[in-house]
């Protein structure tokens, strides 16, 4: 048990609170397993569903004789499906989220270890994976106990894969063709930028979360005087005479984009939730994500 | 008004302009940017999109610190170029500085430390500070005489130079000298007359700001016009005065009491309040006397003081009171001694009258030359006689045919009958036959005293006769201590002189001893020998005169009063800077001159015996010795009511245009340029804390 690396992500605390947690989804999806979901399928449960004609062949156990009794028809007694949830967390390990104290990858990884946690003590099929190259495997993790593959996993991602949005997403599009609660966490600061990927994954009727981590440093920049600015994914540099009011300018710039994003994200009914770095991940995941909605 | 003279070229301004430009280039090229990485400059791109879209001027933008320099170099930049406001000047380019320097312009007026002349200087170094490149200016300075100090001249250097050599005098005022002088270039003049109609005027009138800058003092200039010159009196000083000031000293000896000596002096008060002071009598340096005196403003009193002295003697009279004019608080005069004179005695021999005119006392002041009758017809005795040399000539029982330029005594003679000089005759007349005691005596109806010719002319009124005094005239300074009726005299004759003779000793026979003027000389006249001479010439007593006391007193008298050896009056007063020209005897050839016991600065006499004394700046007692004896003296003093009158006049006639004065208030050019400089200091101190802020 590799106590330093669970301490490093997931406090005990944490872990103990996350596993009386469960995701939401707003969406029922088909799941591949028998679960603890409600599932489109119509199963075996407890839960009363529909009732439909007999036709032959059905199982005559599932017939409602009461019904049959009173009406002189038979009818089958349908009942809800419960099978597992799909849950995938896309961890954006681009050199630009490897930025701030603590970086910003460190809590991209806080969080998609979290929920996948949550998602693992509800027996969830649960992946999560750092958009990379193409060809790197992540990982299907069903089970409490898979909580350590999934953070030997983590730990092993590190920055510096410099995909865009877009190729992340679409390798992730193409490697899980299964549909499930998506979470993204990204800075989103793609200068492809970030439509194209959420729409990829809308489009693959994903119930998509983006989680939108952002560093202090980067909201409020210390910075002043003549700066050459260079960009640490792509080594582009901006030379830039910081004043009070160039600062004043690139602040209303934050907020026109993360005032876009959301926007954008309404307007699909993809929950955004913007994440500071500075913020403990127990207050995120017990408080803020809990309110949002993305656990219960 | 320009604001600043150096930018008039529109060239210079464009070239201030460049300066910041450059600036700003040597700003960008030489900046270092420091690198900073940042997760993506994403956000950064889009926000410096907009102000990419007009960069540099966004660059500039909001940039304090450049800003800051930018406007700390301008300012550096119009600091240097001395930026000031010209005052509201008459602008006409040409300015004449007109200063007093008479001796009123000494005067510190209440609640000033300096004088006006001193202030008069201040001011005019302020407008010639103040002058543009192209200004021209003229300096005269005028007392009693005008002085052109500076001629025009746009270099302000010489202006100051020049001003800076200008000192005050204790001189009168006479302003119309300068003013003709600053009129030179303004109203030039015709070069011919003016009734001519083909003479035009060729010089260009070149009007002038005419600057006085006085306390007035100067009487009314009439035979002037202003013309071209645009005139303004700067009037120093303020009408609320307080001046007491001696206005007259002199000194008088008593003609019945020698050596009684009245001085008078009279105190005037030009200020604004009464004054009650003291004035101290001092002779010799020594203090000898002081009365209390009270004045009304603008009231005078008169002082007189009795000294007892028969001695030269140096006198000043000091006021005891501190008011804003020194110079006329003190006065000087002085008691003329007793000059050694020069007395040519033309006898055949008069033991009494040698022995008289060579006692000790005697020998002191005078100075005998003993010669026969013959003498009178040599060309030297010609010569000495027109020329004046001799104080007194004494014809004992002769007489020339001209009278000589001086003062005579006849002793039984009678002058000749045409009483005019050798001045009015020519010399060759000298050379004519003497007239003899003998022949005046035995021929009294000779043409030469003919009275039926000449009824002006002296006389003889009777025949030679016993003579018994009659009456004396006891109050003649000749006469004075003589006790003369114990004479007995043998043989004498009366005389008859012209209109204005005064008889001084009568007789039963007349007149025997006269005294007559003749054209600013005296002529006396006895009517009796002392010594006479039988017929072979052989001398007889004709009185027993000499024996009396009375005979070397009244020779004593003679030389004194007759031969000039006493002046009866103190020693003369001129004014400061005057020449003053004094005739000494023909012994002294290198007199020496001092003032209040100064050092003695040697003059050269003429030929004739008069020098000249220049140096007279100083007001004192001025002594002119001769091997440490008191020769002359002469004293220096103000005395002039309108120089000890120092409130400042309002109003100056000049010609027919009244000048007003102003107070002095000069339109000085108001200099910017310490206030740029502070400006400066401040927007550097104040880039200093910006940078620290940003640094920190």
């Amino acid at each position: 048990m590799n106590t330093t690396r669970t301490d490093q992500l997931l406090s005990p605390a944490l872990l103990a609170k996350l596993e009386r947690m469960e995701l939401v989804s707003r969406k029922v999806f088909r799941g591949r397993m028998k679960g603890e979901r409600k599932s489109k399928r119509k199963g075996q449960s407890v839960e009363f569903h529909d009732f439909r004609n007999y036709v032959p062949g059905d199982d005559l156990r599932l017939i409602d004789w009461n019904l049959y009794a009173r009406l002189d028809q038979l009818f089958l007694k349908l009942f809800q499906e419960e099978e597992d949830l799909h849950f995938y967390a896309m961890i954006d390990a681009s050199e630009s989220m490897n930025f701030g104290n603590p970086t910003k990858l460190h809590v991209a990884k806080q969080l998609a270890a979290a929920l996948g946690y949550v998602g693992l003590c509800r027996a969830d099929r649960v992946s999560v994976q750092a958009l990379g190259p193409p060809g790197r495997h992540a990982p299907v993790l069903r089970g409490r106990a898979s909580l350590w593959k999934m953070l030997n996993y983590l730990d092993e991602v590190d920055s510096g894969h410099n995909v865009s949005l877009y190729d992340g997403v679409k390798d992730f599009s193409n490697r899980n063709s299964g549909t499930g609660v998506a979470v993204l966490i990204s800075d989103l600061m793609d200068k492809n930028g970030y439509e194209t990927a959420l729409r990829m994954l809308i489009g693959r009727q994903m119930d998509v979360f983006v989680m939108h981590v952002l560093s202090p440093e980067e909201i409020d920049p210390p910075l002043r005087g003549d700066r050459r600015l260079i960009d640490i994914e792509d080594g582009d540099a901006a030379e830039v005479t910081i004043n009070t009011y160039v600062l004043q300018k690139y602040q209303e710039t934050v907020k026109s984009f993360i005032g876009s994003v959301k926007t954008f994200c309404a307007k699909r009914s993809i929950v955004y939730l913007p994440v500071r770095t500075e913020t403990p991940v127990e207050t995120i995941v017990t408080k803020y994500l809990r309110e949002r909605g993305v656990v219960r | 008004m320009n604001l600043i003279p150096s930018l008039a070229n529109p060239l210079a301004w464009g070239l201030l302009g460049l300066i910041p430009v450059g600036i700003v280039l040597l700003y960008f090229l030489k900046l270092k940017r420091e690198s900073v990485e940042v997760p993506s400059t994403y956000l950064w791109s889009k926000t410096i999109e907009d102000l990419h879209v007009n960069s540099l001027i966004q660059r500039l933008r909001r940039n304090l610190l450049l800003l800051l320099q930018l406007l700390a170099v301008a300012v550096a930049i119009i600091a240097l170029l001395r930026p000031g406001m010209q005052g509201e000047t008459t602008g006409q380019g040409r300015t004449v500085f007109l200063l007093d320097t008479s001796a009123s312009m000494q005067a510190i007026d209440d609640g000033e430390t300096v004088n006006r002349f001193e202030k008069s200087k201040q001011l005019i170094l302020a407008r010639i500070d103040s002058m543009s490149d192209t200004d021209t200016a003229m300096l005269i300075t005028f007392s009693d005489r005008p002085e052109t100090v500076q001629s025009f001249t746009t270099d302000r250097v010489r202006l100051r130079n020049s001003l800076k050599r200008i000192e005050v005098t204790n001189h009168t005022t006479d302003i119309l000298g300068a003013l003709k002088a600053a009129d030179g270039l303004a109203n030039p003049r015709r070069s011919s007359d003016i009734t001519d109609v083909n003479d035009f005027q060729v010089a260009d009138a070149k009007p002038a700001d005419l600057l006085i800058y006085s306390d007035g003092g100067f009487p009314t200039v009439t035979e002037f016009s202003l013309g071209n010159l645009k005139t303004e009196i700067i009037s120093m000083g303020s009408p609320i005065v307080n001046n007491l000031a001696i206005t007259a000293f002199s000194t008088e000896r008593n003609t019945e009491q020698p050596t009684e000596v009245q001085a008078f002096a009279t105190i005037s008060n030009f200020g604004s309040q009464s004054v009650a002071t003291t004035a101290t009598l001092s002779m010799n340096g020594e203090f000898l006397d002081a009365e209390a005196i009270e004045i009304e403003a603008g009231d005078q009193t008169g002082l007189s003081f009795t000294i007892e002295t028969d001695e030269a003697a140096s006198l000043a009279i000091t006021l005891d009171h501190k008011d804003d004019l020194d110079i006329d608080n003190t006065a000087y005069t002085g008691l003329s001694p007793l000059r050694n004179v020069s007395v040519l005695v033309v006898t055949a021999g008069n033991t009494p009258l040698s022995v008289g005119l060579q006692t000790e006392k005697t020998s002191k002041i005078c100075s005998p030359t003993f010669v026969t009758p013959s003498y009178l017809q040599t060309d030297e005795y010609a010569l000495r006689a027109s020329s004046g040399s001799d104080d007194l000539i004494i014809y004992d029982g002769c007489a020339p045919t001209v009278m000589p330029a001086t003062n005579t005594f006849f002793i039984a003679a009678l002058p000749p009958a045409k009483s005019s000089t050798l001045r009015e005759i020519a010399p060759a007349d000298a050379s004519a036959e003497p007239v003899t005691a003998q022949e005046s005596a035995t021929t009294p109806t000779s043409p030469a005293s003919d009275g039926a010719n000449d009824i002006r002319g002296w006389k003889w009124s009777t025949e030679k006769s016993s003579v018994n005094l009659i009456d004396i005239e006891r109050m003649h300074p000749l006469m004075r201590y003589l006790e003369l009726f114990s004479l007995l005299i043998f043989s004498g004759r009366g005389i008859e002189g012209p209109p204005g003779t005064v008889e001084l000793v009568g007789a039963d026979i007349g007149s025997v001893l006269s005294i007559a003027p003749r054209d600013g000389f005296q002529d006396l006249v006895l009517g009796f020998d002392i010594i006479s001479r039988d017929e072979e010439g052989n001398p007889q007593t004709n009185t027993n005169w000499y024996a009396e006391r009375s005979w070397p007193v009244f020779l004593f008298n003679v030389l004194r009063y007759l031969a000039g050896a006493a002046n009866a009056s103190g020693a003369p007063s001129y004014r400061p800077g005057e020449t003053v020209r004094l005739r000494l005897e023909n012994s002294v050839h290198a007199p020496q001159v001092s003032c209040n016991d100064g050092p003695p600065k040697t003059v050269t006499p003429s030929p004739s015996g008069v020098i000249e004394i220049v140096d007279t700046e100083i007001p004192g007692n001025y002594l002119i010795e001769n091997n440490s004896q008191l020769t002359d003296r002469f004293a220096v003093n103000l005395f002039s009511s309108r120089e000890s009158s120092i409130a400042a006049v309002k109003e100056i006639d000049i010609g027919y245009e009244s000048v007003a004065s102003t107070t002095g208030g000069v339109d000085q050019r108001i200099e910017y340029w310490r206030w740029a400089l502070i400006t400066m200091l401040g927007l550097i101190a104040a880039e200093w804390w910006v940078y620290s802020r940003r640094v920190a």
